[in-house]
């Protein structure tokens, strides 16, 4: 028996992965364990390898499909085995034939949109609704024939269906748009690209129906996608809480310059403040455990590892690198990890597993200047860190009212309140300040 | 630069390789002192003598055998079949022998022969005088066909048939041999394998040869008026057809036509086609994929009859509005 | 020498002393018969091992034999010099022998091994050595008579001492091309020896059938061309016909027509059944007239060799010929992934 060679899921929440690449085709010989075909989940892409020795057999997926988990994309032929012994069901049918095929029909050299129609071919297109202008004919008054054939074409559904042009297929397919939905301009009401185009720019949004501008029509990419769903998903299904506290930064500023003399001498780069920011995000979810949880409906599971993702802007949208067991790491660790994820990262050369098992997500989005924002929280987390640029205000230092410029930093976090209530989140957040206003507590 | 006429481009050429390499030496019938039927060789006798300037009798099959065997020995001849209606009188020794004689005897020699073949109708020259083979020629793995549209191209691609080590069929258009242009004076060659964009256009790609090239060209320069840009490609060899380069430019403009004289059936248009709807291109192709090809009718003797038997400005003219109008 | 009518070969040898008289004035000493002798073994061998490996299954598609015509090919390369040109055609296997080809090469070609001639392109009937100015077998009936007008104007042109020697069959000589070809050797005075191989059929068309005037040499008249018609079972009679046009054409005299009457005892090709020509025919051609036999007679007669040495010789061709088989069967197949190789330089 062939062995079915099914689309592998890697992710708990995976449903979905589109091919990027098949690197063997039908014919060739597979080895267990050699990479087959390259995929993209929602968040990296990944090499897929042969489930088993034999020849490649019956690809069911292209290139840029996008195909359910566990779904079967191709066999594996055993020695001796041939395409006969392949099962027969999922073999693609026609679900429907057009009901009027103009197949052999010798093509005239100019197909013209006439003004002029017979009067039943005018009756039948107003009880059919349809515009005569877009009815095609071969000569040179629209007939009932014409109106019937181009109402056949608009409404059969089917493989062989839309009279189109492969280009106005692929814009079709880049911008998510079906085919029936376009009214063909070419002849025999065949759809061209400038069809597709015109209705992905009539397709209403809340920009573009205001003013009837023009617009750049871009598909959307597997990480857009992605990210368009989830954060849609957190939104709805988080009840989503916002607290802020501003920290003075004057001892971990402190803290880090001296760090950074340490680093030197022992040849390490230097610290980031994110990298600080973590160790103590790190502290602080050690001692609020339901910061650092998921919600499963009817439990909650307080994760045992401490593991930090960093939101990271990169050219493809957005990825959220994970810093494992970050409460066991040191800051210097810590930094170095950040450094090496971040360049991963940069070079679109994420592994699964950097992207996997994350508990808690900071986003930092000082470098733009930003004081303040609220993120979104990343499922399956229940909370995220928003953090802001530095900025050095004069501030109350002591209880003799004296007054400082110090640098300040404001943290936003917010939180998931089915799992945790406002009191939790802000005890967090209080021991989160306490630990960077006074670096030293750490070691308590 | 100097403007010369395509047939006095491929006379420097064969007269500067003669004086070149002395292994280069010209076969065929009527070549010395009549200076070829079309004039092409006047001169030449004087120049080279007779040894070199070798006038044959009516043979056209041992015109090529003649051709090959000396190449064997290595010589370098270019042998004339006097109208290219005359290919079939010696289609074995072309395509059984010359085309197939380095693969069977399993690489160990070359056959480094130039055929040249004018074709063409235009002229009145009628049926047996005036066709356009090369869609013939291009069947035959082992032969190159190369077919200038321009004098600069005609010297330039001379010269590299020459130098090329495999048979190589030249084909020339008779009515272009009084086309001019501007040719270098010295040494140059042009790939053979190489197309040529002739006029560069974002709305449709159309590929022709030798006359047609022409005539397209002609057409674009109207179209243009019209705001509608024409991609006029010329491959120049049509084997080994550079595919490529007409690909390449259909993924920018999505429409492709094909425009030749040789008869429409079994006419190298279908290759072109062929090989670029079957590619990635397909699905940035947003208009039929067609061709304009002679009727297929062997040429009429009157003169209004052979000028519509090929396709003329009009018709490609039409075509092209029709199918960048997305009308067809 | 004797101008043949076409029609039939003396079955008598003839004496001694014809013999000897003969090889004297040729200046042929004995060492140069034994060659002979031996060259005729050695193609014999081949074309009936070549026979049975086809029974056999080891050798595909076609071959055709020229068993019986070996006088023709050892006298003709005995006349000629190693260097000078071989335009050859489909049965010409024994030329190729004679010439000097290496038979391991021969053989492995004909088994379509990647060692062969041709690296397995070209098979029996395509066989061509560059490198001694073998300049190909063709395919097509009469294919290369015009090419030789090429070799002949090239060697001409670049002031060679060579000629170019074009072997055909009599059907070959009924074709268009070799007309032109007839006329234009002689037209441009070219250093060309063509050589009519008559074995009395082309593949089931008998020459008389297929021949309007006999024998075909005469034909060299309406070109002003010298010609020769002999006994090609006679090898010393064809050596003396080729040395003679060879001298001729050497000494820049022009070209030169020699047809030469033999006998196949293999049908045409593989496929032929011998439908058209009768066993008793074929017997006779064998028991009588057949050319080893004939030659080692001569030789005995003379002398020059006993029963054991002949058997001998006859013994040694045949090893050559059993080790060629055995490297040909240990040679490698093409490699498949060189499919596309060899059609452009």
């Amino acid at each position: 028996m062939p062995v079915p060679f099914i689309m592998p899921k890697f992710d708990m929440d995976q449903e979905k992965a589109t091919i990027i690449s098949w690197s063997k085709k039908e014919g060739d010989f597979v080895k267990f364990d050699e990479t087959v075909l390259t995929v993209e989940t929602e968040k990296v892409a990944i090499d897929v390898p042969a489930p088993t020795t034999g020849t490649l057999a019956r690809i069911l997926f292209k290139d840029g499909d996008v195909v359910p988990v566990t779904k079967v994309i191709a066999y594996i032929l055993k020695e001796g085995e041939t395409l006969a012994d392949l099962p027969k069901a999922d073999l693609p049918t026609l679900t429907s034939k057009p009901e009027i095929a103009p197949v052999l029909q010798r093509i005239p050299a100019h197909q013209t949109f006439s003004a002029n129609a017979t009067p039943v071919a005018v009756r039948m297109a107003k009880e059919e609704g349809v515009d005569l202008s877009k009815v095609p004919t071969s000569g040179d008054r629209i007939t009932r024939e014409d109106v019937e054939r181009f109402i056949a074409n608009q409404k059969t559904v089917g493989r062989v269906t839309v009279p189109a042009t492969p280009a106005a297929r692929r814009v079709a397919r880049e911008s998510g748009i079906t085919l029936e939905t376009v009214a063909g301009s070419g002849p025999r009401g065949r759809v061209q690209s400038v069809d597709v185009l015109a209705t992905a720019r009539s397709v209403p949004s809340a920009v573009t129906a205001v003013n009837d501008r023009e617009a750049e029509v871009v598909p959307l990419t597997s990480i857009r996608r992605t990210i368009a769903e989830r954060m849609q998903q957190s939104f709805q299904e988080s009840p989503h809480i916002a607290l802020t506290v501003e920290v003075n930064m004057t001892e971990a500023e402190n803290t880090r310059k001296r760090f950074n003399l340490q680093a030197e001498k022992l040849g390490q780069p230097r610290i980031t403040v994110t990298a600080l920011m973590i160790k103590v995000v790190a502290w602080a979810l050690v001692r609020n455990p339901y910061l650092n949880a998921s919600f499963n409906g009817d439990s909650i599971s307080l994760w045992k590892d401490v593991n930090i993702g960093v939101a990271t802007a990169v050219p493809q949208g957005l990825v959220v690198p994970v810093l494992k067991g970050a409460d066991h790491l040191g800051v210097s660790e810590i930094n170095m990890h950040l450094i090496e994820l971040a360049d991963r990262a940069r070079d679109n050369k994420l592994k699964l597993e950097d992207v996997q098992g994350g508990t808690f997500t900071i986003s930092n989005l000082g470098m733009f200047g930003i004081r303040q924002f609220r993120a979104v929280i990343n499922p399956p987390e229940c909370a995220i860190l928003a953090v802001g640029s530095v900025v050095r205000k004069p501030v109350v230092v002591d209880d003799q009212d004296r007054v400082e410029v110090c640098p300040m930093v404001s943290l936003t976090l917010s939180a998931d309140h089915r799992v945790i209530d406002g009191v939790v989140a802000a005890r967090f957040l209080s021991d989160l300040v306490a630990g960077v206003e006074s670096p030293g507590l750490l070691l308590f | 630069m100097p403007e010369i006429s395509y047939l006095e481009a491929i006379r420097q050429a064969l007269w500067q390789e003669m004086k070149r390499d002395e292994r280069v030496f010209l076969l065929g019938e009527d070549i010395g002192r009549y200076g070829g039927a079309f004039g092409l060789t006047h001169g030449m006798l004087d120049e080279f003598g007779a040894e070199r300037v070798r006038e044959t009798p009516i043979s056209e099959a041992t015109i090529v055998a003649t051709a090959i065997g000396a190449s064997l020995l290595g010589m370098r001849p270019v042998a004339e079949i006097m109208f290219m209606d005359f290919i079939f009188l010696s289609l074995d020794q072309i395509a059984n022998q010359a085309a197939k004689m380095r693969f069977m005897f399993g690489g160990r020699t070359t056959v480094p022969i130039v055929i040249r073949m004018p074709g063409g109708s235009g002229s009145g020259a009628a049926s047996q005088h005036s066709q356009s083979l090369e869609s013939v020629l291009m069947h035959f793995p082992g032969l190159k066909v190369v077919n200038p549209s321009s004098p600069y191209d005609a010297k330039g691609l001379m010269l590299a048939s020459i130098r090329d080590p495999n048979p190589v069929c030249f084909v020339e258009h008779k009515v272009l041999y009084k086309t001019t242009g501007e040719v270098p004076e010295g040494d140059y060659t042009i790939p053979i394998g190489v197309a040529e964009i002739k006029r560069s256009g974002r709305d449709i790609t159309v590929v022709a040869n030798n006359i047609m090239v022409i005539k397209t060209l002609n057409v674009a320069e109207r179209l243009a008026e019209d705001g509608i840009e024409v991609e006029v490609i010329d491959p120049r060899t049509l084997l080994p057809l550079d595919t490529e380069t007409i690909i390449n430019s259909v993924l920018r403009t999505g429409r492709l036509l094909v425009v030749h004289e040789a008869c429409q059936t079994g006419g190298w248009a279908g290759e072109v086609i062929a090989s670029v709807v079957g590619s990635p291109a397909f699905d940035y192709i947003d208009a039929p994929v067609r061709r304009l090809g002679g009727k297929d009718i062997p040429i009429p003797y009157n003169r209004g009859l052979e000028k519509i038997a090929i396709p003329q400005e009009a018709e490609i003219e039409q075509e092209i509005r029709a199918l960048v109008g997305g009308r067809i | 020498m004797p101008k043949e009518n076409g029609k039939g070969i003396e079955k008598d040898l003839g004496s001694r002393e014809q013999f000897d008289e003969r090889v004297k004035r040729l200046d042929l000493s004995d060492n140069t018969l034994i060659g002979l002798y031996r060259t005729m073994c050695t193609v014999r061998h081949f074309e009936y091992m070549a026979d049975k490996l086809y029974a056999a299954g080891k050798v595909h598609g076609t071959m055709h034999l020229s068993a019986g015509q070996e006088a023709v090919a050892a006298g003709i390369s005995l006349a000629v010099r190693p260097d000078d040109y071989l335009i050859n055609h489909h049965r010409g296997h024994g030329h190729f022998i004679a010439k000097g080809a290496d038979i391991n090469l021969m053989m492995a070609e004909f088994l379509g091994k990647d060692t062969g001639y041709n690296h397995g392109r070209g098979g029996s009937m395509h066989i061509a050595d560059f490198q001694s100015n073998s300049l190909g077998a063709n395919g097509i009936v009469g294919g290369g008579i015009p090419q030789a007008v090429g070799v002949g104007l090239a060697l001409q042109m670049q002031k060679r001492k060579e000629i170019c020697i074009c072997i055909f069959g009599d059907g070959a000589a009924n074709e268009g091309v070799f007309h032109e070809a007839m006329n234009m050797v002689a037209l441009w005075n070219l250093p060309v020896l063509y050589i009519c191989e008559n074995n009395k059929y082309g593949m089931s068309m008998d020459v008389e059938r297929a021949t309007a005037k006999l024998p075909i040499a005469q034909r060299a008249d309406a070109y002003g061309i010298p010609w020769a018609c002999v006994d090609g079972n006679d090898v010393v009679e064809v050596y003396d016909a080729i040395k003679i046009a060879a001298d001729h054409i050497r000494s820049g005299k022009g070209p030169y027509f020699v047809e030469t009457i033999t006998y196949r005892y293999f049908g045409h090709s593989k496929s032929d059944r011998n439908l058209y020509r009768s066993k008793e025919e074929i017997e006779d051609w064998k028991q009588n007239r057949d050319p080893i036999m004939r030659f080692t007679k001569h030789l005995l007669q003379s002398e020059i060799l006993d029963e054991g040495q002949a058997q001998e010789i006859d013994g040694q061709a045949e090893q050559v010929i059993l080790k060629a088989v055995e490297f040909a069967e240990a040679s490698p197949e093409p490699d498949l992934s060189t499919l596309l190789e060899y059609v452009y330089a």
